[in-house]
């Protein structure tokens, strides 16, 4: 309460000045801008220029709390829904359209100042960050899929990158080879529907299956039947410790040397290239992901949060905040530094230092992938709470304490039925 | 007279007061809305009876949690008592004084670790490809050692996290009981020519059955508030092998539906479980 009323009443002359904003960023907004997020290196990099943001909103600070995924996802659902604390929220693909049903965040476009340019964010990424025909964040991460490989060890198995699915799997199950310590591939185990559902997710709808025709489930399908028993003939190749294992796991059993091929989200090329933190960095080669299978289109950002800034003196103020945490110039500040995963402008992504730190293999490959990227989830709000069910059976049916496929599908398809009914 | 009558009340009362605002009013909204059909994405409920607590009786994985409860509470408070009797007698009658103080101040280091930290460090050593703890396995069979991928074991592994934490701890505490017996006894038992573990099977633990039935109905309160450590090694997984009823309740309420009156229902029947069990069982103990 307190907080909602600092940062509004002292926000009251940003009601004033809120329609100047976009053209000066002159603001008077002050108190502290209270945010809820992931941890993220674009975001730690921020918080070394916040005397730069207190000069240009006039007196405001930012704190930022930081959570785990999981517990990020958690926690601002919980806020949200109740006090409201928080004046930015650090929401994602997932939940976007739970969090604009009920209210919990304001149309970011209403209060993004217009000098910030929102159209030169990548269009995947802005596609994510819509629904029903709002924008409700502004990117901080986000793309498509590529598939990264080990170009020594294909070469020395004489196995060419693999441009459909057939061939992948092949190569997967050629190149597994535990007794030297290499892996085929590293897929997500872990029950989620930002986890194991999301690795899933193209090969369901790379052969065609859809999760709802109208408001009547449509996902129990024969493509849901083979697009789980190719995922689970592929886990059969993939690296120890993946099996319950998420995006952490198979990026770092990638990194370490120990996977010879597999099929991420695109910041796992920054990872791989990094030396820092890579043993592969000089042997790596990536493509879009084998035909027929979709990228899965993502993407995290920042939105405002409606009960924290009751007026629109202070959603003012927060969409100053999230203009400038995600400005060109600070994703420039991003790219400096080498932060891959934390880049979303095609200014950016298009610009010579880009081309001059990745090559332009990278940039090629970002531009055909972002061709087969697509929104694999189901847009409702009721996405995160269908998905993380189908995460659990998937889980089982990857660690073996379930078999039935049919059967685990046919589960989903019940909970499915109470989910919309429950919903209406 | 009466001043001694009102005396305790004025300080009990702000105490209670304190209790009442922290415990009662929270409980008490739990059950009220357990009765509703509210959801976070919802400010608005209406009272749908009893229809809750019957979903629960047909929820595959309600039914789940409750076994893996029962089975983590068996497990957990059933070993940490072997282990810090066993070791709490290894030390009283094999270490010097001296030894005893220094491997009790160090048996006290793993429950003072934050718990969060501990499952952290353990889930690495767990690790099949980088774990230090299942590299002996790889380096003899060439094979890795999943064990929190294994359905079978997955439970063990984090139980004995647990065992680690608190055996350790519990066995100092042993230790020191042990210390605090008078002699005579022992003397009187050796003079029999009873030997070791009679002496103590016979003599030492029944004097010690008091504090020792407290030790377990410690340890069982603090193995229902495993929550931390299950989440981070395994978050119930896999599939559902490891999913405790209040991470159930969690995970309704906040992580995958926002379900809070379906959680709560939860919440409120593991209230009137846990208190039923443990007043049946305090009184059977008759301490």
């Amino acid at each position: 309460m307190i907080i909602k009323s600092l940062v509004s009443s002292i926000a009251i002359a940003c009601a004033v000045f809120g329609a100047a904003i976009p053209a000066a960023h002159a603001a008077e907004c002050s108190g502290t801008i209270r945010v809820l997020a992931q941890p993220r290196d674009g975001l730690t990099l921020l918080e070394q220029y916040k005397d730069e943001f207190t000069k240009l909103s006039g007196g405001a600070d930012f704190q930022i709390d930081y959570l785990n995924e999981n517990d990020r996802r958690a926690k601002t659902k919980a806020d949200a829904s109740t006090i409201g604390k928080y004046n930015v929220y650090y929401i994602d693909e997932a939940n976007v359209a739970l969090f604009a049903s009920s209210g919990w965040v304001a149309p970011l476009l209403d209060y993004y100042p217009k000098d910030y340019d929102y159209a030169d964010f990548d269009p995947g990424r802005q596609k994510v960050a819509t629904y029903d025909g709002k924008v409700w964040f502004a990117p901080l991460t986000g793309g498509g899929d590529l598939m990264v490989y080990r170009k020594d060890l294909l070469e020395a198995a004489g196995i060419q990158p693999p441009k459909t699915l057939d061939e992948y799997v092949a190569a997967v199950e050629k190149l597994n080879q535990p007794d030297k310590g290499i892996y085929g591939t590293a897929l997500r185990g872990q029950r989620g529907s930002g986890a194991n559902v999301w690795r899933w997710m193209p090969f369901f709808k790379g052969f065609g299956g859809s999760w709802f025709d109208g408001k009547t489930p449509a996902f129990d399908s024969e493509a849901a039947v083979k697009a789980t028993e190719t995922y689970l003939r592929i886990f059969k190749s993939s690296a120890p410790g993946s099996q319950t294992g998420g995006w952490d796991e198979a990026v770092g059993a990638f990194t370490s040397g120990q996977v010879a091929m597999l099929i991420e989200s695109t910041p796992l090329v920054g990872m791989a290239l990094d030396k820092k933190s890579s043993q592969v960095a000089d042997k790596i080669g990536y493509l879009p992901p084998p035909t027929p299978l979709t990228g899965g289109g993502y993407g995290h950002g920042l939105a405002i949060g409606t009960k924290a800034n009751a007026d629109d003196a202070a959603k003012q103020c927060a969409g100053l905040f999230i203009g400038w945490a995600t400005s060109k110039e600070n994703e420039q500040r991003r790219l400096d530094e080498g932060q891959f995963s934390e880049l979303n402008r095609t200014s950016v992504m298009t610009s010579d230092k880009f081309a001059e730190l990745y090559g332009p293999d990278l940039g090629q490959a970002l531009a055909d992938t972002g061709k087969v990227t697509a929104v694999n989830f189901w847009q409702s709000p009721q996405w995160p709470d269908l998905g993380d069910r189908w995460g659990i059976i998937l889980e089982e049916l990857i660690t073996g304490t379930r078999t039935d496929v049919k059967e685990g599908l046919d589960e989903l398809d019940g909970f499915a039925k109470d989910l919309v009914a429950r919903s209406q | 007279m009466k001043a001694k009558h009102i005396l305790p009340a004025v300080f009990v009362t702000p105490a209670m007061a304190i209790l009442a605002v922290l415990a009662l009013v929270p409980t008490v909204y739990a059950i009220v809305i357990s009765f509703q059909d509210r959801e976070l994405s919802r400010p608005d409920g209406q009272f749908i009876g009893l229809v809750n607590y019957l979903s629960l009786f047909s929820d595959r994985r309600f039914i789940n949690a409750i076994q893996v409860s029962l089975t983590w509470e068996v497990l957990t408070v059933g070993l940490t008592l072997l282990i810090a009797i066993g070791l709490g007698i290894l030390l009283f009658e094999c270490a010097t004084p001296k030894t005893r103080n220094i491997l009790s101040l160090l048996f006290l280091v793993p429950v003072i670790l934050p718990r969060v930290s501990a499952a952290f460090v353990w889930k690495f050593a767990f690790h099949p490809l980088y774990g230090i703890i299942t590299y002996p396995y790889k380096a003899i069979t060439g094979q890795p050692l999943d064990l929190l991928s294994n359905p079978l074991t997955a439970l063990a592994t984090v139980a004995l996290v647990d065992v680690w934490q608190w055996g350790l701890f519990f066995s100092v505490i042993v230790l020191k009981l042990l210390e605090t017996l008078p002699p005579q006894p022992f003397e009187a038992a050796r003079l029999d020519h009873a030997r070791t573990w009679e002496v103590y099977a016979y003599v030492a633990l029944p004097m010690l059955k008091a504090p020792l039935i407290s030790l377990a109905f410690v340890k069982m309160i603090e193995s229902l508030r495993a929550f931390d450590l299950i989440y981070v090694m395994t978050r119930g997984g896999p599939g559902i092998s490891t999913e405790t009823l209040d991470m159930y309740a969690f995970s309704q309420g906040f992580i995958e539906s926002g379900r809070i009156s379906y959680a709560s229902s939860m919440a409120v029947l593991m209230m009137i479980a846990t208190s039923v069990a443990f007043t049946f069982l305090w009184k059977r103990a008759r301490i």
